[in-house]
């Protein structure tokens, strides 16, 4: 249907507005990064540009500096506190090793567990599937409670030594993402017709060569998309994060500390907030593609 | 994986029949304890009101919302997919951030939100969204229905987009209207879409939890106080576990049971 033309500009405003208003706390949030803290608590007026841009949330967060130090420095007045609470490195290299393992291990056993689902009948695989699924019917908060205590008895939640933390949070993380890792590759592989290891078989190869050199590189989009889901939402996670171990600090939990009994450090939780959003929305922009695919666990194909 | 899933579940169910003793805190088997405080417990039955205001008041906007946006981005002109990748950016927020981000943001004093709606008349200076018992759930809301309604987009884009154009081009040829076209057509044909959209968005929608921990901690009062947050706030505040392991199968019991009718009555399948 061909639209008349004012329609149609009509329809371009429409759709820039709509975009914009969502993408506006977005970029209100990097934007709070970058104001003074005098912009941030200006109370009589909200400060959009008219502020002197300042990198100083990005400087303490990201690469530890004193924010008594830099104020001293540039010799403005700036309120004091410590340098290690805001220092948020530590989080960040929690937060990519956790997310990075947590990915390897759910990939490592989907990839596989899935060519098993799609394509050998086994008894019980029905079961297993509808099993898997149910995963996704508890409530976090409900195998939070046993998990505490169970952890507690591993060793795993108090250690002092960080490999219990990473360790404890990786298990969790992958086992969380494990089924919609595999239904997701599920999905990939059903989409292989089995003629194409059949073919392959009757050439001569093992069962092993056929999904390792044939199937497998014509998933790999997929495997990629599967990835990235299971890294965004183990980045991204909080609950578990937050109990689970006193070890390490995720991204998520750290910012919360910025909230403190004297004030919210907004210019931090901002600036922390946008860094650590970056990554994510490079990697989702890179599987746009398969993105509804793995949000509706490979029941809906675009 | 079976025993790493099933070992919690199970744990949960027989913390869900001892009982804590509130001195020595020693537990014991008391089997139908919790169950009969559950039923008797008035927090409970508000938690499980104020949860299913949330979840039907966020699915609801959240549907109609997705629909019209993904009706709005449905273009293979030039720019229209930038939007549309654009669109799907929210989605990746960490949810502890996206509550912090409107915190901020629906602050009374200088909350650019808050401002907002204030300078309009609706609301006097220095109001507190979220500190008002009337008003806090909208607040909370607002945040969940901004990080979501991008996931009913793009499935509902995924959806239009696998739509067969003949009947279209029909209804066309017939002369018929958009409205006809979107009830008569495109909705029907679109039920299955909007069917799993709902599944996977009410599942999650009802153990929520993010938000509201971060936002308003289930306050002023109990007001934003849902099922999943009030088991937090006892397990974290009272130390009672089996109680709070209660609350928490109460909560699976009824997404499990409302999924099923779900899809058994729409014939969906994830």
């Amino acid at each position: 249907m061909e639209q008349p033309r004012h329609l149609r500009v009509l329809r371009d405003i429409a759709a820039v507005f709509v975009t914009f208003i969502f993408m506006f706390p977005i970029l209100w949030w990097a934007l709070t990064s970058i104001k003074p803290i005098s912009a941030v608590f200006d109370k009589d007026r909200v400060v959009f540009f008219d502020f002197v841009p300042t990198l100083i949330n990005y400087a303490v967060t990201l690469l530890g500096l004193s924010r008594s130090g830099i104020a001293i420095d540039q010799g403005i007045g700036m309120g004091v506190g410590g340098a290690e609470a805001y220092d948020s490195r530590r989080a960040i290299l929690d937060s990519v090793v956790v997310s990075i393992g947590a990915t390897a291990v759910t990939m490592a056993v989907a990839v596989f567990a899935a060519y098993a689902l799609s394509r050998m009948a086994f008894r019980g695989r029905a079961g297993y599937l509808n099993w898997v699924l149910g995963q996704r019917f508890m409530p976090p908060i409900a195998i939070l409670i046993p998990l505490v205590t169970i952890y507690k008895d591993a060793g795993l939640r108090d250690s002092d030594s960080l490999y219990g933390g990473y360790l404890g949070l990786m298990m969790i993380y992958a086992l969380m993402n494990l089924p919609i890792a595999l239904l997701l590759m599920k999905s990939f592989f059903d989409d292989v017709p089995k003629d194409v290891d059949e073919a392959a078989m009757i050439d001569g190869a093992t069962r092993w060569q056929s999904f390792s050199k044939v199937v497998l590189p014509m998933v790999r989009g997929g495997v990629a998309a599967s990835a990235v889901l299971v890294f965004i939402f183990s980045w991204t996670e909080f609950l578990l994060s937050l109990f689970l171990t006193t070890s390490i600090r995720t991204v998520p939990v750290k910012i919360q500390t910025f909230v403190t009994s004297t004030g919210n450090e907004w210019g931090f939780i901002a600036a922390l907030g946008t860094a650590a959003a970056i990554p994510s929305f490079i990697f989702i922009l890179l599987v746009q593609r398969h993105l509804v695919r793995g949000l509706t666990l490979g029941s809906l194909k675009e | 994986m079976v025993i790493f899933g099933l070992y919690p579940l199970l744990y949960a169910i027989w913390l869900s029949l001892q009982r804590k003793h509130p001195v020595t805190r020693k537990l014991s088997f008391a089997p139908s304890y919790n169950w009969s405080k559950l039923l008797g417990d008035e927090r409970v039955w508000n938690a499980l009101g104020n949860t299913l205001v949330y979840t039907s008041a966020a699915l609801l906007l959240q549907l109609i919302l997705g629909m019209a946006i993904a009706l709005l981005l449905d273009s293979d002109r030039k720019g229209y997919g930038l939007l549309r990748a654009m669109m799907t950016l929210p989605l990746v927020i960490p949810p502890a951030v996206t509550a912090m981000m409107f915190l901020l943001m629906l602050n009374g004093s200088f909350g650019v939100l808050a401002r907002g709606i204030i300078a309009t008349g609706l609301l006097p200076p220095g109001f507190s969204i979220l500190g008002t018992a009337s008003t806090a759930m909208a607040g909370v809301l607002l945040a969940e229905v901004w990080q979501w309604t991008p996931f009913m987009v793009l499935i509902m884009l995924a959806g239009l987009r696998s739509l067969p154009k003949e009947p279209f081009e029909a209804a066309a040829i017939d002369g018929a209207t958009a409205t006809q076209v979107f009830f008569k057509l495109t909705l029907p044909m679109m039920s299955k879409v909007i069917a799993i959209a709902v599944l996977i968005r009410g599942i999650d929608l009802f153990r929520a939890f993010d938000y509201v921990k971060v936002m308003t901690d289930s306050g002023p009062g109990t007001a934003t106080e849902t099922l999943t947050s009030y088991a937090g706030r006892i397990y974290f505040g009272n130390a009672d576990f089996p109680y709070a392991s209660t609350i928490a199968l109460l909560t699976l019991i009824i997404v499990i049971f409302v999924s099923f009718v779900f899809m058994k009555a729409f014939k969906v399948k994830l």
